[in-house]
């Protein structure tokens, strides 16, 4: 079953590697532009519901890898007890990628954290404004470049005590 | 309790009475809630010493701030704060909102909460045991019978700069100062 997926999704999308980690796990690595009717294609088999979209920060390569994360809510003798994982890697100076919103509804919450987190701009969503941040910052603050401590130092330590004034 | 003191509690019963009957707010902030639930239940039992969980600012003159405060709990911290009704006290319960604790160099976590708003006690630990809750409250006693706890006071008489360090923070609030700032706030 397994082997029938890998050898199907190999044929129908070019440019895709795959690889089985402990039985359990399908990485997939695959263009950004093959992202869309990936996807679709996955939801259609089992997999139909997305867990997670996450984000890594390769700033030696000078890219950014965005994982999609899919799981099958079928019943235990039925699916084929597999996690699949997408990954993609984008470029690190101008971040772009399509919104998978009309796939799966609820990347809206993760896609809007990422731009938030990571500054990856989603061609297509409809609200992309901050979710969890209150402040502006000038680099997005999960990215590799963002030093902490300098910012601590430059927002928080700068502001004064308030003493007794008499 | 002593009975000898009685003499001494006629003098200024309204102290007393905030003394022995301190409603709390539980600002639910960070991992020091954890400690709560057997502090006010049977195990350690708060009420011995007067302290009940309250329902709302509102009714509460003690706010325990339990864990790191983040830019977006602050803003609910100043603004249910200034719904309290004086007498208010405020303690910080944790290492967190006293200097950063755990969160020194964190983005979103702010350093030390008495830049912001007035700060009578703090309880330092991580996390501080629920015995430490009934010794910050006995030491708060000791501070409202000298009238030491005058965070309240001086929240309004410097109002000015408190406001001016959380625009510094926030850039513009989006509520109306709640005191006049400018005027006399003695």
């Amino acid at each position: 079953m397994n082997k029938k997926l890998i050898d199907e999704i190999i044929t129908t999308f070019k440019n895709t590697k795959c690889q089985m980690i402990e039985n359990k796990r399908l990485i997939i690595n695959t263009k950004k532009d093959i992202i869309h009717p990936l996807l679709k294609y996955l939801k259609d088999k089992e997999f139909t519901r997305l867990a997670l979209i996450s984000c890594v920060d390769w700033i030696n390569d000078n890219e950014f890898e965005i994982i999609y994360i899919l799981t099958s809510y079928l019943l235990e003798h039925e699916k084929s007890e597999i996690n699949v994982i997408v990954k993609t890697r984008i470029a690190r100076d101008k971040p772009q990628i399509k919104s998978i919103i009309p796939i799966f509804e609820n990347a809206e919450f993760y896609e809007r954290e990422i731009c938030e987190m990571f500054g990856v701009h989603f061609e297509g969503h409809p609200r992309l404004i901050s979710l969890f941040l209150e402040i502006k910052y000038d680099i997005p603050p999960f990215r590799k470049d963002f030093i902490l401590r300098e910012f601590c130092e430059n927002t928080f330590d700068k502001i004064p005590p308030v003493g007794d004034e008499k | 309790m002593d009975r000898n003191n009685i003499k001494h509690w006629l003098k200024n019963p309204a102290k007393m009475a905030h003394k022995y009957s301190l409603t709390v707010t539980y600002f639910c902030t960070g991992c020091g809630i954890i400690e709560i639930p057997p502090t006010i239940t049977a195990r350690w039992d708060a009420e011995r010493f007067g302290v009940t969980p309250g329902a709302s600012p509102r009714h509460a003159n003690l706010f325990l701030i339990t864990g790191y405060v983040s830019l977006k709990t602050l803003k609910a911290i100043i603004r249910s704060y200034e719904q309290m009704p004086d007498p208010k006290f405020v303690v910080a319960f944790g290492s967190c909102p006293i200097n950063g604790g755990m969160y020194w160099d964190s983005y979103n976590t702010i350093k030390s909460l008495d830049k912001y708003i007035p700060v009578d006690g703090w309880i330092a630990g991580c996390m501080p045991r629920p015995e430490t809750i009934f010794i910050g409250v006995t030491h708060l006693w000791t501070l409202i019978d000298k009238e030491m706890a005058d965070g309240y006071k001086k929240y309004k008489k410097n109002y000015k700069f408190y406001r001016k360090n959380q625009e510094m923070l926030y850039g513009k609030l989006d509520w109306e100062p709640f005191y006049p700032i400018g005027g006399d706030n003695e």
